[in-house]
């Protein structure tokens, strides 16, 4: 409250009254007191509330134009990339699940363990135990192919983490239409995406396999001759490896494309690695016969990596081709599920 | 010279299969806002979809901003901001990096994004809010966000489908006014698909009403109010004898009691309503001009209007006869 035109006010009291101790304020004199027997009666001052100032604002709507220019298609392929791989490291990109961090933390670590033996083994010089981790033919197909723990505990639960929810939460969200609305198109969406998923991957399966053959060279002190000698095989485990990878992103990524959630194509991807290798096995057990490993992406791609790294086959009752023609099919079929999907997938409405 | 159309086609169809969703649609779209409107199922949908270069059209052409959308799709969605009518953003990020994401997608340098996601969000209203999770946002500051999305490239067109559809009475006060700030301010355009008229009416000068893809009309939302002026008057004493002098004087009365509304059918009209009056001796106490809402304009032109009136102009010229077209026979329809 603010004074106003505040004038003389005329006697306020009659002059005689007075308050002392004898004199108690009650009744007409305490009124007068108060309140003044004549304010307001005679002149026009009055207490008001003080106006609402007008300057300044809490919030003040201004569009501000922009003048800059827009990069062109790498530049927008780059954003959708590293939106994908950067939000595995750090706030501000996509929001991977902290379950699903933590567990390519634990998955990469664990990938490291043939790379610890190695080192201990140079460090020890204990032959035996480099015999079993060093880097030879077994041990590189091992590193990428090998079913116990990896191609069960690992790469196909960080394969199914991964591709669960990339397309199907953009169906779920309805995040679809920000890409599509977009200068982008269909085809630079899917790749990047897939080429997001399998970056991904590739740091679990083939960095942690680049590190197993370079611990090896440096703890053991390899020579070039060594390494002519053995980088074939490297390169036939990388290749196997990238076709791993390449076949858990397709099928994971085709099943993605087909559900509204990441549950699915994640349970999925497990349920089709994992059953029709069971599948597989029980019919090879039960009435001895391997060709239904063919229907096996996991089967396959040991059998085809077993031809190029060299290693004794371990399926032996049909040609390793056949297991290619198998894999090129299962590639097939899962990228044209992806694609047709994904072509269906609506800016306006789902 | 420059273009004043920001969207223009011509005898543009679009067919899925023996469905037409589109048919024959000559469009001009004028800068500034216009509103897209018509029931589900009119083909506004895949109009948005065929102009942002989304769908082949079957046949006819067209353009937006100068582009060609049956060949430079990318490049008109470079210049457009869209926002979508459901959610359409990640609840589990952030709203400025959501934003700064939208950003990048078109080609922005991701600093230079950033920077321009704290401005929009500024501009939308949530300058404060920005560094929460999208999935504990209101619908209000969703809808906000998609529109900071929209125009963080500050877009020439920005395409708003349903933009205050489902928020409280001050979400949709704040939205609706941001879009004619936007307009008006900004100097930008918008092109806004709703089912709400009152939105509508406050944000845009024009209309596009589609109907079973079709057009059903275009045009200036003023002018298109015409079609259905009407003169109120208050009628004291001999109300039956007006309403069958009027009539036979060649007007169309409605009549509730003493209340009549009369279509104006020129600036005579009510020269024509008083002498009835003064004839049958009745007292005239109130008249005014009855100006018809955009939702009852909606109304008219969906129940009443032949397709092949495309035109204010069309509408004007012939209304009491375009009424009559395709309108249900308690209407009078079946006349042309």
């Amino acid at each position: 409250m603010t004074d106003v035109e505040i004038s003389p006010s005329p006697a306020i009291l009659p002059s005689d009254v007075s308050f002392d101790i004898d004199t108690p304020v009650k009744g007409q004199g305490r009124m007068d007191a108060a309140w003044g027997s004549s304010e307001g009666d005679d002149d026009f001052s009055a207490q008001v509330a003080q106006s609402q100032e007008t300057t300044g604002f809490v919030f003040e709507q201004v569009y501000q134009p922009w003048n800059g220019t827009l990069n062109p298609r790498w530049m927008r392929n780059w954003a959708i990339l590293r939106h994908h791989v950067a939000g595995i490291f750090r706030k501000g990109h996509r929001p991977w699940s902290i379950p699903t961090r933590l567990f390519l933390v634990v998955v990469f670590i664990a990938s490291l363990a043939d790379v610890g033996l190695t080192l201990l083994s140079a460090l020890i010089g204990n032959a035996e135990l480099h015999s079993m981790w060093g880097v030879n033919r077994d041990n590189l197909y091992g590193h990428v192919l090998g079913f116990f723990p990896r191609n069960v505990l690992y790469f196909p639960i960080v394969a199914a983490l991964l591709v669960g929810g990339v397309i199907s939460e953009d169906r779920l969200h309805g995040t679809s239409a920000l890409y599509f609305s977009r200068p982008i198109n269909r085809f630079d969406y899917v790749m990047m995406k897939y080429l997001s998923v399998v970056i991904i991957q590739a740091m679990i399966v083939l960095l942690t396999l680049c590190l197993y053959y370079f611990s090896e060279i440096i703890s053991m002190g390899r020579g070039w001759a060594w390494i002519i000698d053995t980088f074939p095989l490297f390169l036939g485990a990388f290749l196997g490896g990238t076709l791993l990878i390449i076949t858990y992103t397709s099928i994971g990524l085709g099943l993605s494309s087909v559900s509204k959630g990441k549950f699915f194509p994640g349970i999925g991807l497990i349920a089709i690695v994992l059953g029709t290798k069971t599948l597989a096995l029980i019919v090879s057990q039960l009435f001895d016969r391997d060709i239904l490993y063919l229907l096996s992406p996991y089967d396959c791609l040991a059998h085809v990596g077993q031809a190029i790294i060299g290693t004794q086959s371990t399926y032996d009752q049909y040609s390793w081709t056949w297991s290619l023609a198998s894999l090129v099919i299962i590639n097939g079929v899962s990228l044209y599920v992806l694609s047709s999907r994904v072509s269906s997938m609506e800016v306006t409405r789902e | 010279m420059v273009d004043e159309y920001i969207i223009k086609t011509t005898n543009l169809s679009k067919s899925y299969g023996p469905h037409m969703a589109l048919e024959d649609l000559n469009l001009k779209v004028l800068k500034g806002a216009t509103g897209l409107l018509g029931p589900n199922g009119a083909g506004k949908s895949t109009f948005l979809k065929t102009i942002l270069g989304l769908i082949q059209a079957t046949s006819g052409e067209g353009t937006v901003l100068g582009h060609d959308i049956r060949t430079q799709g990318a490049a008109i969605r470079a210049r457009i901001g869209y926002m979508p009518e459901y959610e359409a953003l990640n609840p589990d990020m952030d709203a400025i990096y959501q934003v700064r994401y939208s950003g990048e997608l078109l080609g922005m340098n991701p600093i230079v994004a950033m920077s321009r996601a704290h401005e929009v969000l500024q501009y939308v209203g949530l300058g404060e809010q920005r560094y929460r999770d999208i999935g504990s946002f209101s619908t209000g500051m969703k809808q906000a966000t998609k529109l900071a999305c929209a125009i963080i490239h500050d877009p020439e067109l920005i395409i708003a489908d349903e933009p205050s559809n489902g928020l409280d009475s001050v979400a949709r006060e704040f939205m609706i006014s941001t879009l004619q700030n936007t307009v008006n301010n900004g100097n930008r355009s918008v092109l806004m698909a709703s089912h709400l008229m009152d939105d509508v009416e406050r944000v845009c000068e024009n209309i596009v009403l589609l109907h079973k893809g079709k057009l059903a009309a275009q045009g200036r939302i003023e002018d298109l109010k015409d079609i259905d002026r009407e003169i109120e008057i208050h009628v004291w004493g001999g109300a039956s004898k007006l309403e069958q002098a009027m009539g036979v004087a060649g007007l169309t009365v409605r009549r509730e009691g003493r209340i009549m509304r009369i279509q104006h059918i020129g600036e005579d009209t009510t020269t024509i309503i008083l002498k009835c009056a003064a004839e049958v001796g009745a007292q005239i106490r109130r008249m005014h001009e009855y100006e018809a809402s955009l939702e009852d304009l909606f109304l008219v032109i969906m129940e009443n209007l032949g397709y092949e009136v495309k035109s204010s102009e069309d509408l004007l010229r012939h209304p009491v006869k375009a009424r009559q077209v395709d309108a249900p026979e308690h209407l009078g329809g079946g006349a042309a």
